[in-house]
This record gives C-alpha cells, structure tokens and sequence, in this order.
C-alpha cells in the first residue's frame, strides 16, 4: 500500500510538472544559465582553478567543473525545496481535503513528491554533465569510484528528505511558494556554492553546517573533480547520512502534527 | 490626438502606481533585493578572501577600473532596474487577463502604445527606487564614486529603458500568445544576468558569449552607466549609446507591430480572456 501511493503520487507530480515543452526547455535554461553566470563571476580574476581544503589536504579543482557541480546541485536542491510547495497546490487546486481524507499514508504522500521531483531532475543533471564533459572539456578526476557513488547516492537521499520536510512545514503557512523562493539566494551563499567554504567568514560557517547542500557540494565536487577517496571525504558523508535521517524524522513529526491540527480547528482548505 | 495620449500615460501612470504601494508589504519589498545582496556578498568574499584583492590586469584593462566590487555594484544596481522594469512591462497583459479586465480595456478607443507608455513610466519610478537602495546598500560594501556625469547617467538609463519598453512590447505578446508568464520572463532574464557584463567585462567572456551580449541593448546600457560613474569620457562611449538608441528604435518598433498583429489575431479568434 505504502509504495502504491509513492508511486501514484510520483506519477501525477511528474505529469503536473511536464504538462508543457516550455517546462522542459525551462528546466534546462536555468542550471546553464546560472551555472555561465558564476563562471563568469571568476573571470576578472587571474586563476582559472579553485583550491578546496579537507581534513588538512588540499585539492585544486577546475573552475568550470567546480561552478558546474555546484550549479547542477543547487538546481537539484531547489526543485526539492519547490517540492515542498506542493501541499499549497493541492490546497490550491482543492484537492487536498480529499487527498487527506484517503487512508494513504502520508509519509508515502510526501515521498512521492520528493521522488517526482527528483526524477523531474535528474536526466537533466545527466544531460548536461555529459554535454559539458564533452563539448567544453571539464575536467574529470575520479580515482575513488566507491567514494563517487556514495558522493552522489547520499546527496540525492539526504535533498529528497530535505524536500519532504519543507513540504510537511510548508503545510502550516498559506504562503510555502514564497518562502521557498526567499530561501534560494540565502543557501546559495551559505552552501559554499559559489566560493569554496574556507573562505566564508567563521562567524558564518555554523549556518553553512546545517545546510545538507553544502556537504553534497564538498563530497561530489572532491571525488568528480579533486579524486578524493572515501576516507578524505568520510566527514561530508557520515553528515549527509544523519542529515537524512533527522530530516526524514522532523518531515513525518511536522505532517502528523499538522493535519491532526487542521483537522480540530477546520482550517485544512482555509487561505 | 496628443492630448488624449497623454491623458491614457498620465491615467495608466498614477493607477499602476497606486497598485503598486497601495499594499506596501516590506518583504515584498526586501526581497527584491535578495539576489543582488547575494551577489555582492559572494563577490565581497571572492574579491577579499579568496583572490586577496587582486584582480587580472584584464579586468583592469577591460572595465575601465580596477574598482571591482564598485564594477559589481553598479552591474547589479542596473540590473535590479532592468529586472523591475522589464517584469512589470512584460506581464502586463498577463495580469490584465487574470483579473478579467482584459476585454474592457481593449474595447477601449484608447492608443495601445500610450497605455503600454503609462505602465512602462510607472515600472520605471519604482525601477528608479530599487536602483537607488541598491547603491545605497553597495556603500557597505564598498562601492566608490569616481566622478558622476549626470547627463550621460540619466542619457543611458532612459535609453535603455526605451530599449526595455521595446523588449517588454515582444514580451507581452508572447505572453499573451503562449498564456505564460514565468517561462517568458525568466528566459530574457536570465540571458540579461548572464550576458550583458554585469558581473565581468564582456571583453573577458568567450567569443560566442560575447555575440550574444552585442545583441543584448542591456550591455550598452551597463557600459554607459559605469562610465558615466568611472570618469570616462563621453566620447569613448558615444558609439554605446548610438547602438542603444538604434536598437532601442528597433525593438520598440518590433514590439508595437507584434502587440498589433497578436491584438489583431486574438480578437478575431475571440481568445482574449481564454486561458
């Protein structure tokens, strides 16, 4: 029953999402864009490599892989946190009374969302890694492929749990769209995105911590691009992985409370 | 025939002005703001932190000054412009459809052109406040004025916001054509962030970046502004303006025959209000 309705969920949000080719088209302008807009950031200056610092070893990463990482990864982060509106467009739509009313379960409810809207990502992510490997020669350093997979799988668990969980705490405000979009520029700061995290003031870096994107960043932009095995990049995982689990955890405390609340008070379709 | 233009700008002006601060909201209004803070932000870190103040002679060459973060500051005040300027233009007959008053100001004797000139007078007070905040803020980050030549700042922020009229004339009726606001707008807004010198000179950008930022009236706009700011002579940028003045023609007049030609197709086709 559980899968069920991830599935069932996962099938209307990507139909939802992909009902035009301008969504599409969309979808794949935004991550080229930014991603040009902060290469061409590092341009006035001298150096065309970025120097990233673990665990006391340094690593000089390529510069356009390093704002192409990271773009393609807060792109991903930022689909996820949109996710988390989708409650507002079943409120919205005025479907979420009825979506709530059924016996599904709603963890399995707001997986589904999270899951759509990572697919809906994805094969980009694919498509323009591949492109810009081939057309524009971004340097590719794996020698731990171990450590790559681990990289990748845990960044995708620990965002998809962090877009349930804006999408359980969205459910208390009528204004989830909003916020989503007023948390994007902040993370892009925060994360290390843009210039490498030893560089963020230190008055700073305890915000970029609790940011999973940041520890996406480190992991993949080392193993893609600096060759990093498993063991340089051990802390970043073992962050994503309790991440993911304390993000899951607050994602089905915060639904539960919500619609037991929504429900006494009659204020689940109210705006 | 003039008089009556004038009324519909003056009467187009003052409601889309009223609409606007009539429900004033201060995180409406702060987040406007957002993504050029950001901007300045990581640019102040790169420039300080990371590169330890030092910038290529390129861009020392290219930009007219070795002032980065007063480079950057104008780059995003300018956009914060462009952006306020070119949004609400662009989606005005999106939102005019959305409230249902599309039909009733079409049956209207009124000139489009003037209508459309009232909206874009509006965008460009309000467009003109956010410019100014975002100097304002740049001052914290230190943002430094070598001289200002008012008549060639004011030149260049008129001209370009004549070319926007053009582009946002386009952008309406493809807005109106496609029924899509966001896809339109985020499109020609991302081009202009990224292709229009705001956070680098276009002579350091690769060759086909730079193609596109000379069809782009944005790049002129930007160039005469920083030089009105960096003590450059009007000379060295007089062919800028000629271009921004040529293009801004071009544009509006493709907008004004495109607005007419969609106007046209969708009254036959009675598709005004259909979504």
């Amino acid at each position: 029953m559980f899968w069920r309705v991830v599935i069932a969920e996962v099938r209307k949000n990507i139909k939802q999402f992909f009902f035009s080719t301008r969504t599409v088209f969309w979808t794949l302008m935004l991550p080229l864009g930014n991603g040009l807009y902060l290469y061409f950031l590092y341009l006035p200056f001298a150096t065309r490599s970025v120097n990233l610092e673990m665990n006391g070893s340094w690593f000089n990463l390529d510069l356009v892989g390093f704002t192409l990482i990271g773009q393609l990864l807060y792109t991903f982060y930022t689909m996820m946190l949109l996710s988390g509106a989708s409650f507002e467009r079943e409120r919205e739509q005025g479907t979420l009374e009825a979506v709530l009313l059924s016996p599904a379960s709603r963890p399995a409810v707001i997986l589904g969302g999270a899951l759509a809207s990572a697919f809906n990502y994805v094969w980009f992510l694919l498509g323009i890694m591949v492109s810009w490997v081939a057309f524009v020669g971004v340097k590719i350093v794996v020698t731990d492929f171990l450590a790559l997979f681990a990289s990748i799988a845990l960044s995708y668990l620990s965002l998809v749990t962090v877009g349930m969980c804006f999408e359980s705490l969205f459910v208390y405000s009528r204004r989830g769209g909003m916020y989503a979009t007023m948390l994007q520029e902040p993370i892009m700061f925060f994360s290390g995105l843009v210039f490498p995290l030893q560089a963020m003031p230190v008055a700073l870096l305890s915000i970029s911590y609790l940011i999973p994107l940041t520890f996406g960043l480190m992991s993949l932009r080392l193993t893609l691009l600096g060759g990093a095995s498993l063991l340089d990049v051990a802390v970043p995982l073992i962050a994503l992985i309790g991440m993911a689990w304390l993000f899951l955890a607050v994602a089905i405390l915060l639904i539960n409370q919500a619609e037991r609340k929504a429900k006494v008070n009659a204020t689940l379709t109210q705006f | 025939m003039a008089a009556h233009c004038l009324r519909v700008v003056a009467a187009t002006a003052k409601i889309n002005l009223i609409m606007t601060w009539r429900f004033f909201s201060w995180s409406g209004f702060a987040l406007r703001f957002w993504s050029p803070l950001m901007t300045l932000g990581a640019a102040w870190v790169l420039f300080n932190t990371v590169y330890g103040g030092a910038t290529s002679s390129a861009f020392d060459a290219a930009a007219g000054t070795p002032s980065y973060l007063s480079f950057i500051v104008i780059g995003n005040a300018f956009y914060v412009f462009v952006f306020a300027a070119a949004f609400v233009v662009g989606r005005v007959m999106f939102w005019e459809r959305a409230m249902g008053t599309i039909e009733a100001t079409f049956m209207t004797p009124m000139s489009r052109f003037a209508y459309m000139t009232g909206v874009m007078t509006a965008a460009g007070i309000n467009s003109s406040v956010d410019l100014i905040a975002v100097f304002l803020i740049g001052l914290l980050f230190g943002f430094q004025i070598a001289s200002f030549n008012a008549p060639l700042f004011l030149a260049g922020l008129l001209l370009t916001a004549f070319a926007l009229f053009g582009i946002g004339l386009i952008a309406n009726a493809i807005t109106l054509s496609f029924r899509d606001r966001t896809t339109t707008a985020n499109t020609l807004m991302t081009v202009f962030l990224v292709f229009s010198g705001i956070v680098c000179p276009v002579e350091l950008m690769p060759n086909w970046a730079q193609m596109i930022s000379k069809a782009l009236p944005l790049t002129y706009g930007i160039r005469v502004i920083r030089a009105s700011l960096f003590g450059t002579r009007v000379q060295e940028v007089f062919y800028d303006l000629a271009i921004l003045l040529v293009l801004g023609i071009v544009l509006v007049g493709v907008g004004v025959l495109t607005l007419r030609l969609i106007e046209r197709n969708l009254k036959k086709k009675a598709l005004f209000s259909v979504f």
